[in-house]
Formats: structure tokens, sequence, C-alpha cells
């Protein structure tokens, strides 16, 4: 076990813990959880199995899951997300998810914000069609999803440059 | 083999990601009642709407068989209303038990003339189906003929747009008998004759076979009528009358069979002529 993949699995706990024990009481004007645990998505290394990527996301949305005592729209969203990554990396690098080009090191910013907005808004519509799950709750699902999906990504860029920080220095 | 294996190596990812979406939605599926509900709902609408296509197909191919089973409702039904129309007209009726001494059988018109002066029907019963000579026909809605011969599977029936046919008919609302008999022209024109004329009666009074024949049963409704003149020298009225049923568009029809039409044939030979 190598040092990055340490750091993977170190991070992957880490954000289950949080998301779990502090993103998931925050409840912001009364209704808004942000995901950060969205950050494992967006961390693991494009060039990197796509089988265990899979496997791995599973294993945090169930675990998110299980932890929060939610039925089971974590796991569906986030195993979703994993599989269509390599689609939503190629619309928004316009690259092949092949090419060696981790998010970390790529210095457009416009190309990072349209991967982590394309990320996290079908991660959350996904998310929340699942919780309400009724054609009637539409307005619902669309508006939880935009306004928690603005929550997201500001905390996920935020730990995402910190994380950078951490790495570079 | 090999080629499966590595069809299945290609394919690996898009096929853990659907086995464990299967696996999540199980968990979904067990952990929420919610989520148990609304998948129960939507399951049962696409069973509903699956199910309610192959109905409506597998329907379509019934309809045949849903026919002739109307068709055999209908025959032991309209036996009751030939029944019940007797007991209507003579209310006493319902005190003493009387006998209904006629059976009614199904069948379909295959061929029907209606131009001609005689004209004809065939019918797809025959002496298998118990079909007798001088049996009666009619429809839901009046009377057709009279069967005049009978082979295997078939027969031929005289049709009342025949000028030799006359029926013996009375006013429903007074038991003055008559003659019916077709004018010759228009399918559902036709007259009587021979009703006395101290029988008050009216345009639109309905005409209703007589019961003196052993063909027909009584109270079978006819037509009604639509002009009337009075022929002082006789004493008897003209009728014109339009039936109800149009003799030339029948399709189903029923044929009565009197079981005790040799008792009064055998009276009938006996009377002086």
């Amino acid at each position: 076990m190598n040092r990055d993949t340490l750091a993977l699995y170190s991070i992957f706990l880490l954000l289950v813990l949080l998301q779990v024990m502090l993103f998931n009481n925050l409840y912001l004007f009364g209704f808004i959880n942000p995901m950060v645990y969205l950050f494992f998505i967006v961390v693991y290394r494009f060039e990197n199995d796509q089988t265990l990527f899979i496997l791995l996301s599973f294993l945090l949305g169930f675990a998110i899951d299980f932890l929060s005592q939610s039925g089971g729209a974590h796991t569906i969203a986030t195993l979703t997300i994993a599989f269509l990554r390599p689609i939503i990396i190629r619309s928004a690098f316009g690259v092949t998810s092949e090419i060696p080009s981790s998010f970390q090191n790529d210095s457009r910013i416009l190309s990072k914000t349209a991967f982590l907005a394309l990320l996290i808004g079908v991660h959350h519509l996904i998310y929340y069609s699942i919780v309400f799950f009724n054609w009637n709750a539409f307005y619902l699902i669309l508006k939880n999803t935009l306004l928690t999906s603005v929550f997201s990504l500001i905390l996920i860029a935020l730990v995402s440059s910190l994380y950078k920080k951490l790495n570079d220095s | 083999m090999q080629r499966i294996f590595n069809a299945l190596v290609q394919f690996r990812n898009p096929i853990l990601y659907f086995v464990l979406l299967g696996t999540s939605l199980l968990f979904l599926n067990n952990r929420s009642n919610f989520h148990q509900s609304q998948l129960h709902n939507y399951s049962l609408y696409f069973s509903q709407s699956l199910y309610g296509v192959s109905h409506r197909i597998s329907n379509y191919f019934q309809l045949k068989k849903i026919n002739d089973q109307l068709l055999q409702e209908n025959r032991a039904l309209k036996e009751l209303e030939l029944k019940s129309n007797g007991i209507a007209l003579y209310p006493t009726a319902l005190k003493t038990k009387r006998r209904f001494p006629f059976q009614v059988k199904a069948a379909h018109v295959i061929k029907n003339s209606f131009l001609n002066q005689q004209n004809y029907l065939i019918i797809d019963k025959g002496a298998k189906d118990g079909i007798e000579e001088e049996m009666a026909v009619i429809t839901d809605r009046g009377i057709i003929g009279i069967v005049k011969t009978v082979s295997e599977h078939y027969a031929s029936v005289i049709s009342i747009l025949n000028q030799d046919l006359k029926i013996n008919v009375r006013l429903k609302k007074n038991p003055a008998f008559g003659t019916l008999s077709w004018k010759g022209k228009n399918p559902i024109d036709f007259q009587v004759e021979d009703i006395v004329m101290n029988a008050g009666l009216e345009k639109g009074d309905t005409l209703i076979t007589g019961g003196m024949s052993s063909y027909f049963p009584l109270g079978i409704p006819l037509g009604k009528i639509t002009d009337f003149e009075r022929n002082i020298q006789s004493g008897y009225y003209t009728i014109s009358t339009e039936l109800f049923e149009d003799p030339s568009q029948v399709y189903y029809v029923y044929v009565i069979e009197n079981l005790e039409v040799k008792e009064i044939n055998v009276l009938n030979k006996e009377l002086p002529k």
C-alpha cells in the first residue's frame, strides 16, 4: 500500500465521519445539508482503476446511508455519479478520462467549476428524486437540488483548495 | 468461452454498476416503507397497463366466443320473454299454472332475399340441431317466417316478405283478431285485414301475434298501426302497419319449436272442412 492509496482511504473514512457527524446535522435555512463526501468522487485520480472506483463509491454511499439511517438514496446517487464520471469529465474538460490529468493539476478554473457543478448537480438531482420519489414533488426536487448544490459546490471547492495546499506543502 | 470472458472484462464497469444499483434498490425497498409503497404503486401501475393491453388483445380474439355465449343467453331470455308476453295480457293467468309448450333455438341467417314477391331465407341450423318443418322463426323485435324445408345442417324459411304467408295477429289493447300480410313493396310495410269494425283502434296501436296458430306463441310485438280505413260494406278494417323489425336486415334469429304441434294437428284433421 503506497502513500497515495493510504491517503485515499484516509480521505474516505474522514469524509464519511465528517458527513455523518457534522454536515448531516447542519440544516442551513432549515433544510440544506451540503454533501461534502462527494469530494471523494472529485479527488479520486482520473487515471486510476474505474472498476475499483465504482465499488468504492458504492461503499461510500452505503456507509453514509447506513450511518445516517436513510433508505438508499446516497448509495444510488453516488454509485451512478461514479459510473457517469468519465462522461462528465469528457464534457467538462474536453479530454478522455484515460489521459492522465488530475483535477488538482488542471489550471483552467472554468473547466474545474463546470466539472464540479455537473458532478454535484447530477448527484443531487438523483438523490432528491429518490428521496421524494414522486412526480408531484417535481418542483420540490428542483428547489432542493439547486439550493443544496450551491452549498455543496462552495464547500467542496473550499475543501479541494485546502487539500491542494496541503499536498503542495 | 474466451469471448464471453473477454466481453465480461470489457463491460465490467457497466455490469458492476447495474449489479450494485440493483442491490441498492433492494436495500431501498427493504429499508424504507415509503419507497416500498411507492415502488409497489409504480409496479402496480405498470403491470396494470400491461395487463390492460393484453386483456384488450385477448378480448378481441374472444369476441366470437363471447358473441355465441350472448346468443345462447339471449335464447334463454327470449324463451322467458315469450312466456311472459302472454302473462301480461291475462293478469289472472298468474293464479293458474299455464303450460308453455314452446322452446327456442338460436340460428344465423346465411341468405336472405327480399326483392322478390316470394322471398326465402336460409339459416345455418338444420335437422341435426332439431329444426323441423313449420317451426316459427323470430328475431328480438318481431317475426321472420316459418321453416319450409330442412336439410341436415341448414333450413329454408318462408319469409314474411312473401304474399302467400298470412300471420294471425291481434291488437295489444284488445283481443280483436286479424290477418297480417305483406303489401309486396317496402319490406316493413304490411297490411292487416279482417279486424272487425266494432273494435276501437287508433294510429300508433301495437300489433302482436294472436296465438291462434300453432306456430307463434301469443304476444310477440310486431309493429305499429300507421293508417287504417273503415270498410263499411264488409264491416272490417283495412289497416296499414309498419313492422318494428326490418326483415331484410336480420342476422340473428330464433327458431321456435312448439312441442305440442302434433297434438294440435291431430285435432285439426278431425275438424269438418
